[in-house]
């Protein structure tokens, strides 16, 4: 979702994201909210599931060098050849080894791959919600504070962003670009450090201007506050006053943002592996594994259904996680 | 380049894919001949056809489909099950398959009297002329075959490498054209530098020599234009590049100037649709309601729907041998070392390869590059099978080189080939290489990508089949380095494989002007390949498909390269 | 007002502008040769030379991207050459202005491959949109209004799991059971209200704007909601309340027409970024819109076409972001065009 800048004069902040997250955030204690939001039911299993994800994508690299998960490993033997590969025996091929039965076509375990694939797709999003927040954030801030000329070059810049066609640009310019991060960057030429960093870039550089939009509202109002003046009237710099007196009180709406875009990438992640771009094979990550899957429905259906449903209930998650944050950072929710 | 693997929502283009014609077993299914004509056919085809004009067409389907409904050629492939009777040629608008003189560097032909273009005007000897001067015009007229550039005698330019003549359009050099073909009456000679004794397959495969109106070109705007000479005419003239087009009854037609046994044309509408995947359209095949009784498809069925391919379905699937060779090119830039190069071809395991492609019923293991259906073909060229990676990993040590040795492999990526890359690649590695995988998820690119000569891989996924059943379009093309080999591109011999005893018999082969030396020439120099393992062949698919229940008289055959032939089929009375 | 929105147009002139030029550059700075693309199997350097001189691309880009302005406000003939122009007229095929150079891969001038494709990407995204706005504020005021219960829970949740589930899987999902396998619906082929009729037009179209409408509800049955609960609380809705309004009424006049503002917002821009082709759903669809198109034209090299959508593309979001504006002022009076 991304709201329009305009050049219209609002009366009143219209964007609910700015209302519902209130400046009076900064205000009330963060116990408070801490208090708030634990007491919402929903918020919290969501909570606990993004954190089993998170630890699901630390631990299986570990367990991948350890050799107990072997996403690239492989056996023929437990596949059905002469129908195209599908795993023997019910259900995708689950057994004690294989809990969630075995890839088609090659006999990988694919819990090991799904896991791994976590490991991949959440790197990607949380990098790219990264360069979107971190862009959003600082631009949001020099908008806002200062106002006149720079705030309208900005505002252009950021109309100019949003009427890229940027799915296009990601598709169009991805051989160019993979090619050129893979000649200034480290490593082996066919790691797929490249395709990942152009990848995150990419969707970082088309996600920042919903974010500077809205940082440039919460910063509006929070100039015109004593603490500033009174920073300005001792001389702090400019740097100081946006880096030590605005980003502290903006804490409680970058959070918020950054769970609610994050979902959106690893959404992303998976659309463009659909489309040929990002992450090549053999690497996994949920994207490629569910491009491959859907074409399964109906001679595998376990390998057709889990990273479907993995997909799904982090993106989910993580939406209900931001909206869970959202109200408890926000007073008006007790009301 | 022959490919017909392109990604589902890749667009395949001419440029990438080919043409292809060999013989392929013919394989049919409910045949039987109380076939009466009338009702719609429905053919399903996934990727748009990038060219209907005959010049510009080179894919193995196209020139087939367009062969037996809309296009008529000097000689055609008769309908047959067997593979050399389906491969020998016999006249369509000539009268015979042509007299050779002058050690067959002379070629002429006689055109039948009665024959007409839709619009009821005689086909003449000067149509098939012009049609063959489009050849020439290569700013205009792009994609297409251009055998003819080199073949027929037009000096050419020394600086560029490029006929004298240029074209119907242009006209510089119109005079030596017509001394290189020409009319007299009814009868058209063609003047050849080299000998080319198999030019009646050739111009019964290919559509280059077609004749062509010179009123109706208007050169890049004709290129969906169909104006036909045979049984079909097209709906509103025009094809549509991403739905396709409606065949119907051409008027000015004549059976009796044709061969029930090659057009019997029984339908009396064929409605190409174009654009949906292989699995939708497998699915739609499987659940045969409706026109989908009708249907048939150019798409194999893919390997994740085999499993539902049993049965009572599995009796209206029929499975033929393709004329296309899989195979892996070495890049020699690189792969300077012999032993190197025979370590990888002994871990190669190519049983699960087939295996990760699908299984026997996706491919056949290869052991040569020329496809058991092309003249030249040997059966041992190599061993095949799941390899031996210790006796490789023992070679590689022998060969002094630093272990593990690392190897780039690229190929044009879909879900499948990933998964067969992914089993080669842990082949190869017990045997003490390292590999990285080089997926190009898109297929025109990655055939451009493996053209460039720095090219950074190691071992090249390549698909080729031979554009008439000869090895002399296999071998010689792929691997002779003098025509492929500048310092801007490959070419087609991707692995910058350059041998001048190679090059010797390729030469000795193409001036020879009996077939038996020149197969003889071919095979000679295809082992030279093998011992200097120039290639590793990989596999060949089988082209496994699905119609509707109410098709009549439907079989794949070498004359249809393999496709569904629509020259006997028939639609049963309920889709009628 | 009216001295606003030509300011507005000018600047998006400009960008369009800024943007050809960028486009331009950046497919140069590719290392892929377009004629090799459009030249074919077995073609020799020379041949590849040739095929780049007829198609213009032999010259500096600077220059190719100069034609190609001209063109645009002058036109312009193909073939390039004027030698073949000259000696064979019979080919030439003339590309009125506003011309977006010509397609050496479909053989067509930009504008009018445009052209064609507009229609069906159009009727995708408005029947899409038209399904999401009634299904996102109907659940989502259903949600509002009971906040904190089963119904409430449901709906936000299920709308959120088909936002997350992406667009090919969806669609790929609707093809294959209720159209394939249970037969419910046909195998949607896009077919124009002239050919088809309405119905023909509107039943092939709704499984890919159900796939659509699936993805973008959730936004809206999110903000729809978020809106009614907040203007609930509001002063003069308690006063509405206390006067003895009905609930209904309230909410119909007063509520929603608080949370009319951010879903034009939304909406707009969704929609004009829709008009623009929905690759996924097209490309899943076999739909051949812009959006196909575009998947194409990558994939394929081809340069005139990638840029002419690129260039059409923007100007959509472009205008939709005026006329968002400008609804803004018609809707909530409090705000000011300045």
């Amino acid at each position: 979702m991304s709201f329009p800048e305009s050049q219209l004069e609002v009366a009143e902040p219209i964007d609910p994201q700015i209302t519902a997250t209130g400046l009076v955030a900064g205000q009330s204690p963060t116990r408070l909210a801490y208090n708030r939001f634990r007491r919402d039911r929903l918020s919290m299993i969501s909570f606990w599931i993004v954190v089993f994800y998170f630890a699901a994508g630390i631990v299986s690299p570990i367990l991948v060098k350890v050799g107990v998960s072997k996403p690239y490993g492989q056996d023929q033997k437990l596949l059905n050849i002469d129908l195209g590969g599908i795993p023997s025996g019910s259900w995708g091929g689950t057994s004690w080894h294989h809990l969630l039965g075995v890839e088609p076509r090659v006999g990988t375990d694919f819990l090991s791959r799904l896991s791994y694939g976590i490991t991949f797709s959440l790197t990607i999003a949380i990098c790219a919600t990264v360069v979107a927040v971190v862009i959003g954030v600082v631009l949001g801030i020099i908008s806002g504070f200062s106002g006149g000329y720079v705030d309208a070059v900005i505002g252009r810049f950021i109309d100019m962003t949003l009427s890229f066609p940027q799915t296009l640009m990601l598709l169009a310019l991805s051989t160019t670009g993979v090619a050129l991060f893979a000649k200034i960057l480290p490593g082996e030429a066919t790691d797929p450090i490249p395709n990942g960093v152009y990848e995150v870039l990419v969707l970082g550089l088309f996600g920042w201007p919903s974010i500077a939009r809205l940082i440039r509202g919460q910063v509006l109002s929070i100039r015109e506050r004593e603490f500033i003046d009174a920073a300005r009237l001792s001389g702090a710099s400019r740097g100081r006053i946006y880096f030590k007196e605005i980003l502290p009180n903006l804490w409680a709406p970058v959070l918020v943002q950054f769970t609610l875009i994050m979902p959106a990438y690893v959404s992303a992640e998976a659309a463009l592996a659909f489309l040929g771009v990002g992450i090549p094979p053999p690497t996994p990550t949920l994207g490629n594994i569910l491009g491959d899957s859907v074409n399964f429905s109906g001679s595998d259906f376990s390998y057709f259904l889990y990273p479907a449903l993995l997909l799904a209930i982090i993106v989910v998650s993580f939406n209900l996680l931001g909206d869970g944050l959202r109200d408890a950072l926000d007073p008006k929710g007790d009301r | 380049m022959a490919s017909y693997r392109t990604k589902a929502l890749a667009v395949a283009t001419a440029a990438a894919l080919a043409a292809t014609l060999a013989a392929c077993g013919g394989g049919s299914s409910n045949a039987n001949s109380n076939t009466k004509g009338g009702g719609t056919l429905t053919y399903y085809v996934r990727s748009a056809y990038e060219h209907t004009d005959p010049q510009r067409s080179y894919l193995g389907v196209e020139m087939t489909n367009f062969s037996r409904t809309v296009y008529r050629g000097l000689v055609a492939f008769p309908i047959s099950s067997d593979p050399t009777v389906a491969t020998t040629p016999v006249p369509d608008l000539a009268t015979t398959t042509g007299t050779s003189t002058n050690n067959a560097k002379t070629w002429s032909y006689t055109i039948k009297n009665g024959v007409k273009w839709q619009d009821g005007k005689a086909i003449t000897c000067e149509d098939f002329k012009y049609g063959a001067s489009r050849v020439f015009a290569t700013d205009v007229i792009t994609g297409g075959p251009n055998y003819i550039l080199t073949y027929l005698d037009i000096p050419t330019d020394a600086k560029t490498g490029l006929p004298a003549y240029d074209g119907p359009y242009k006209k510089d050099g119109q005079a030596l054209f017509d001394k290189a073909i020409t009319c007299s009456g009814n009868t058209i000679t063609y003047h050849f530098k080299k000998p080319w004794p198999d030019f009646p397959e050739a111009i019964a495969a290919l559509h280059m020599m077609d004749p062509y109106r010179a009123d109706k070109d208007q050169g890049d705007k004709s290129n969906y234009q169909i104006f036909s000479d045979g049984p079909y005419e097209l709906q509103g003239g025009t094809w549509s590049k991403e739905t396709g087009g409606t065949f119907v009854r051409n008027p000015n037609y004549s059976a009796s100037t044709d061969s029930p046994n090659v057009r019997k044309a029984l339908p009396n509408e064929i409605i190409f649709k174009v654009g949906q995947t292989s699995e939708q359209i497998t699915d739609q095949l499987v659940a045969d309601a409706g026109p989908n009784k009708g249907a048939v498809t150019q798409q194999s069925i893919p390997s994740s729907k085999f499993s539902q391919v049993l049965g009572p379905v599995a009796s209206r699937t029929v499975s033929v041998t393709s004329p296309y060779v899989d195979y892996l090119v070495l890049n020699f830039n690189r792969l300077k070392n012999l032993k190197v190069r025979q370590a990888i071809a002994m871990s190669t395991d190519d049983t699960a390869w087939v295996a990760a492609g699908g299984g026997p019923k996706a491919y056949k293991p290869a052991t040569d590059i020329v496809s058991p259906l092309v003249k030249g073909y040997q059966a041992n060229l190599f061993p095949g099978g799941s390899g031996n990676p210790a006796q490789a990993k023992t070679l590689l040590q022998s060969a002094g080189v630093k272990m593990p040795y690392p190897l780039t492999y690229t190929y044009p990526s879909t879900p499948t080939a990933d998964a067969q890359a992914r089993v080669l690649q842990s082949a190869w590695q017990a045997a003490g290489f390292k590999v990285t995988l080089q997926g190009v998820a898109n297929s025109d690119v990655y055939y451009t990508n493996i053209q460039q000569p720095n090219q950074a891989a190691d071992l090249i996924w390549a698909g080729w089949g031979a554009d008439w059943p000869s090895a002399i379009t296999v071998t010689a093309p792929l691997f002779d380095s003098r025509p492929n080999l500048t310092s801007k591109s490959n070419g087609q011999d991707y692995g910058a494989y350059k041998s001048d005893p190679f090059n010797a018999l390729v030469d000795k082969a193409q001036n020879s002007s009996s077939l038996t030396d020149q197969t003889t020439f071919l095979q000679q120099a295809d082992q030279l390949l093998a011992k200097d393992v120039a290639y590793i062949p990989l596999d060949i698919p089988i082209f496994y498909m699905i119609h509707g229940s109410e098709v009549l008289n439907y079989t794949n055959n070498a004359a249809s390269n393999g496709y569904p032939d629509l020259g006997p089929i028939d639609v049963a009375s309920s889709v009628k | 007002m009216f001295a606003y929105v030509v300011r507005r147009c000018f600047t998006g002139v400009i960008m369009l502008v800024v943007m050809s030029f960028v486009t331009y550059f950046l497919f140069f700075a590719s290392p892929l040769d377009p004629g090799k693309f459009a030249c074919g199997k077995s073609c020799p350097p020379a041949l590849i030379k040739q095929t780049d001189k007829a198609l213009g691309f032999d010259k500096p880009w600077p220059v190719q991207w100069k034609d190609f302005a001209v063109g645009v406000v002058k036109g312009r003939d193909y073939p390039e050459d004027p030698a073949l122009r000259k000696s064979a007229p019979q080919l030439i095929s003339h590309c009125s202005a506003p011309c977006l150079g010509y397609s050496q891969v479909n053989l067509i001038n930009v504008t009018s491959e445009l052209k064609d494709k507009i229609p069906i990407s159009a009727s995708l995204a408005l029947v899409a949109f038209l399904m999401w706005i009634a299904g996102g504020i109907s659940l989502g005021a259903i949600a509002a209004l009971t906040k904190g219960s089963i119904v409430d829970r449901g709906v936000v949740g299920i709308s959120l799991v088909f936002y997350a589930l992406p667009t090919f899987w969806m669609g790929l999902f609707l093809i294959e059971f209720p159209a394939i396998k249970w037969g419910l619906v046909a195998v949607p082929s896009y077919t124009s209200i002239a050919d088809g009729g309405v119905w023909g037009w509107l039943s092939n179209l709704f499984l890919p704007a159900l796939t659509l409408a699936l993805f973008y509800m959730a936004g809206y049955v999110r903000i729809t909601r978020a809106f009614v609960l907040e203007s609930m609380s509001e002063d003069y809705l308690r006063t509405a309340k206390a006067k003895g309004l009905a609930p209904r009424k309230i909410l119909v006049k007063h509520t929603m027409r608080a949370a009319l503002t951010p879903i034009v917002t939304l909406a707009g821009l969704d929609f004009a970024g829709l008009l623009g082709g929905a690759i996924i759903t097209e490309q899943v669809f076999n739909f051949n819109g812009l959006g196909k198109l575009a998947v194409d034209s990558i994939q394929t090299f081809d340069l005139p076409t990638t840029l002419g959508l690129v260039l059409l593309l923007a100007a959509f979001v472009i205008v939709a972001n005026i006329i968002v504006d400008i609804l803004y002022a018609v809707i909530d009076p409090r705000v000011r065009v300045g």
